[in-house]
């Protein structure tokens, strides 16, 4: 359980420098750089340095990268590439020296700016294209209400004796308008050309003498006129005609996205100079952070002391001029916090980080939550067929996937819990739920679960009291003695007292220890109130606790429920699937529900098995001694997708 | 049929149908919050699914009552008891406890997980604090089924 131990560095070195400086810590990521500028960093400093900055450089990498976003967003949009169902856990970087990436990334330059100009082009086309579209779709709409008028459209209009006016009317304004129509100009014509529930076309004619009164008759009615200037011939002709144009549209576009096509040819080459650019802007973006003399760099940050010597070496033979001084971090200094663990620990960190990163100088959980969450993730499950499941899947993807950093780290704690649930489940429960007809080596849980619970309990009394022992340990070290004594050994003893109550054989210890630990309780617990009355009421009220300890350690009887879970669903699978066996397509049926039975109850009781054991971890142990708060430690490293750089 | 058997199965469609009842609810309020999620960052699927799936839980526990009381009575695979009347009041009784908690806790650990899917749309790094919330009304879904476990198998026949 460890927190590592942390330098304060400093480097200093001609601006000459810096980039092959930064290039360094890049590849290196062991070095969390702290920004100079955003805070006075050190007084002595702040007199003899100004701010460093490139913006000229950084925009230009922003800006090309754009670029290359943007050429790859297009071929990801139009032609997504191939993708295996692993590959978000793989890692299939291309490992490159600095030196050819550098020399790769001047080719890739201008292939990415060629590709670049043919796929903007291709994209400003596609979208005067779509606009095209949608004239013309706007135009079909409304046109299509007009297919059966055989006046051609550019007749649709008043002529000195005739006025003719085609328009939309609401159509349950229909006969009043008609009504007022006839009123108006008893001469009119209103023909109806299409109408639905909502709307209705109509074509009005009449005298041209008439037009005053209609127009007056007509101004309560919403009935809106309609006309296209720049339309010959009938809607028919025309509606064919956007039927025609749209074809040749969408032919338009098929032939600019099989010319884009061609560019995915280049597709790997963009990622690998993207990866190039963010490499650089980073970098760049890092300037930011330091601080600047006439012709020196100034950076400050932060490194583990074990990572140190390494640090030192590589500069010394790469920049030759840069100077590292080093100290440690003062009394009161908070720095960035990494957890350090043995490898076969190490993975379970996440289970920690998920909760939050511990302060500096407290103590980090994962080591002793690991056994637990491994044995709570058995019992949970408690059936040794999956467990094998989980333990082979998890095996297979080790050894046989490339896989990232990350998803190796899972599936190493996916492996050890599959391996904690063939134990616990040859131990105390079944195979595939009695389908493998072997019994528990130790008891059967599902028959005698009084049994199950008092061990469930019992595994909980001992994490809270290893949590209570850690937060011991923290205090003594911090020289608190006697609060470790009080808060802890005390309530230890109160709680081991009120236990062995339970049994006759220690009862009479119980009766002497119990009250013994209570009174202490009781007489410093108050210890930090003022005047001897509230000392002791204080003191006598904190006996209270002792319902939060009950809580928590009833809380371990899930571990009991969810095993007998498991069971129980794996035993109602194969009871069900059973009853179907005897015809042939019965064992057919039998075979697939047996297979599919098992999978969802394995799916379901690893999510509540998982979830259940962090939750174990994250109340009831953390509660005992974990500080969280810290800032979890971030050095500046390569955030590459395609191409590794090598650390030469 | 006795009515010993009848309040005998009662128990069991009690126990698998509240508790069912509350798990579609809880999961359909989560499912909500999730899909929103989602429509604006489609990468966090894997987080928000176990979150959703929390509060499915329940209707498995009250499935598991359904199904220990369908064995023990040998409606499924057996020889059919004749259950006196306190007998299946006492397997009825002991579907209520994951019956009834189950239907609440789960609608109530489903707003929880929504908050929760909420809460790592913002911080996706915050997700096992999202996770802690669900879980602890969880508790209270496990500790009824534990009732229920115990006073099924301590009945006295």
């Amino acid at each position: 359980m460890a927190i590592a131990k942390m330098k304060k560095v400093f480097l200093v070195g001609h601006q000459e420098e810096k980039d092959c400086t930064l290039g360094l810590l890049q590849r290196i990521a062991v070095m969390e750089v702290s920004d100079l500028q955003g805070k006075a960093a050190d007084a002595a400093l702040s007199g003899l340095v100004e701010g460093d900055r490139e913006q000229g450089a950084l925009q230009e990498l922003e800006a090309r990268l754009a670029e290359v976003r943007f050429a790859l967003d297009f071929l990801n949009r139009y032609f997504p590439a191939k993708k295996g169902m692993l590959s978000s856990l793989e890692d299939n970087r291309a490992l490159l020296t600095l030196e050819d990436f550098k020399a790769q990334a001047a080719v890739w330059e201008q292939q990415a700016k060629e590709v670049y100009g043919e796929l903007r082009r291709a994209d400003e086309k596609l979208v005067s294209l779509r606009n095209e579209e949608t004239r013309l779709q706007n135009l079909r709409a409304q046109l299509q209400p007009l297919e059966k008028l055989d006046l051609p459209l550019e007749e649709l209009r008043s002529t000195a004796q005739v006025g003719l006016e085609l328009g939309i009317l609401p159509s349950d304004e229909l006969d009043p308008f008609r009504a007022a129509v006839q009123a108006a100009a008893p001469e009119a014509l209103l023909q109806e050309i299409y109408g639905d529930r909502e709307e209705t076309y109509l074509l009005l004619a009449y005298a041209a003498s008439s037009v005053e009164a209609l127009k007056e008759a007509l101004k309560q009615f919403s009935f809106s006129r309609q006309e296209f200037p720049s339309l010959r011939g009938t809607a028919a002709q025309n509606l064919a005609r956007i039927e025609e144009e749209l074809g040749g549209t969408a032919a338009r576009r098929q032939e600019i996205l099989l010319e884009a096509k061609k560019q995915t040819a280049w597709r790997e080459q963009l990622n690998c100079y993207y990866d190039y650019l963010v490499m650089e802007r980073d970098k760049s973006q890092l300037v930011s952070h330091l601080a600047r003399t006439e012709n020196a760099f100034v950076m400050e940050g932060w490194v583990r002391e074990k990572d140190l010597p390494l640090l030192e070496h590589k500069l010394a033979t790469v920049c030759h001029t840069v100077v590292c001084l080093a100290r440690d971090a003062a009394e009161d200094e908070a720095f960035p916090v990494a957890l350090e663990n043995h490898p076969y620990v190490a993975p379970f960190e996440f289970v920690t980080t998920l909760y939050g990163t511990p302060k500096p100088r407290s103590i980090d959980p994962t080591l002793p939550l690991t056994p637990f969450f491994v044995a709570f993730f058995g019992i949970c499950m408690s059936d040794a067929g999956y467990g094998l499941i989980i333990a082979a899947l998890a095996a297979w993807m080790l050894w046989k996937v490339k896989l990232g950093t990350g998803a190796r780290r899972i599936f190493k704690v996916v492996l050890a819990c599959g391996v904690s649930t063939v134990i616990f489940g040859s131990l105390i429960g079944g195979w595939f739920g009695g389908l493998v007809p072997l019994a528990p080596l130790f008891f059967d849980a599902l028959a005698d679960p009084m049994r199950m619970l008092i061990y469930a309990l019992a595994i909980g009394i001992f994490q809270i009291f290893t949590g209570m022992g850690i937060m011991f340990y923290r205090k003594v070290r911090e020289g608190k003695w006697l609060d470790a004594v009080y808060d802890e050994l005390f309530w230890v003893l109160f709680l081991s007292g009120l236990i062995l109550l339970a049994f006759p054989q220690t009862a009479g210890l119980a009766r002497v220890l119990a009250p013994a630990a209570g009174v202490g309780l009781v007489l410093t617990q108050g210890r930090t109130q003022e005047g001897i009355v509230r000392k002791f009421v204080s003191g006598l009220f904190s006996l209270y606790n002792v319902t939060g300890y009950l809580g928590d350690i009833l809380s371990y009887s899930r571990l009991l429920a969810l095993g007998l879970a498991t069971s129980v669903i794996a035993m109602s699978v194969n009871m069900l699937s059973f009853m179907l066996g005897g015809t042939l397509i019965g064992a057919v049926v039998m075979v697939v529900m047996l297979a599919f039975g098992h999978l969802f109850n394995m799916v379901i009781n690893i999510l509540g098995a998982y979830v259940h054991s962090s939750r174990l971890q994250y109340l009831e142990f953390f509660n005992r001694f974990f500080e969280s708060g810290g800032r979890p430690f971030k050095p500046f490293k390569l955030n590459t997708n395609h191409v590794h750089v090598t650390l030469d | 049929m006795e009515i010993g058997l009848g309040l005998g199965i009662l128990g069991a469609a009690i126990a698998t149908l509240l508790a069912g009842i509350g798990s579609a609810i809880g999961i359909g309020i989560a499912g909500q919050s999730s899909a929103g999620v989602i429509s604006e960052d489609p990468d966090k699927f894997g987080l928000t699914i176990v979150l959703t799936a929390l509060p499915g839980t329940q209707g498995i526990y009250g499935l598991i009552m359904g199904f220990l009381i369908l064995f023990r009575t040998g409606i499924m695979g057996g020889e059919v008891l004749a259950l006196t009347t306190p007998q299946g009041l006492g397997l009825l009784f002991a579907a209520l406890p994951i019956g009834f908690v189950g239907w609440y806790s789960a609608i109530f650990q489903g707003k929880a997980a929504a908050a929760g899917i909420q809460m790592i749309a913002k911080r996706p790094e915050e997700f096992g604090k999202a996770m802690i919330y669900p879980v602890m009304v969880e508790t209270y879904a496990v500790f009824a089924l534990l009732m229920s476990i115990m006073i099924f198998m301590f009945l006295p026949f």
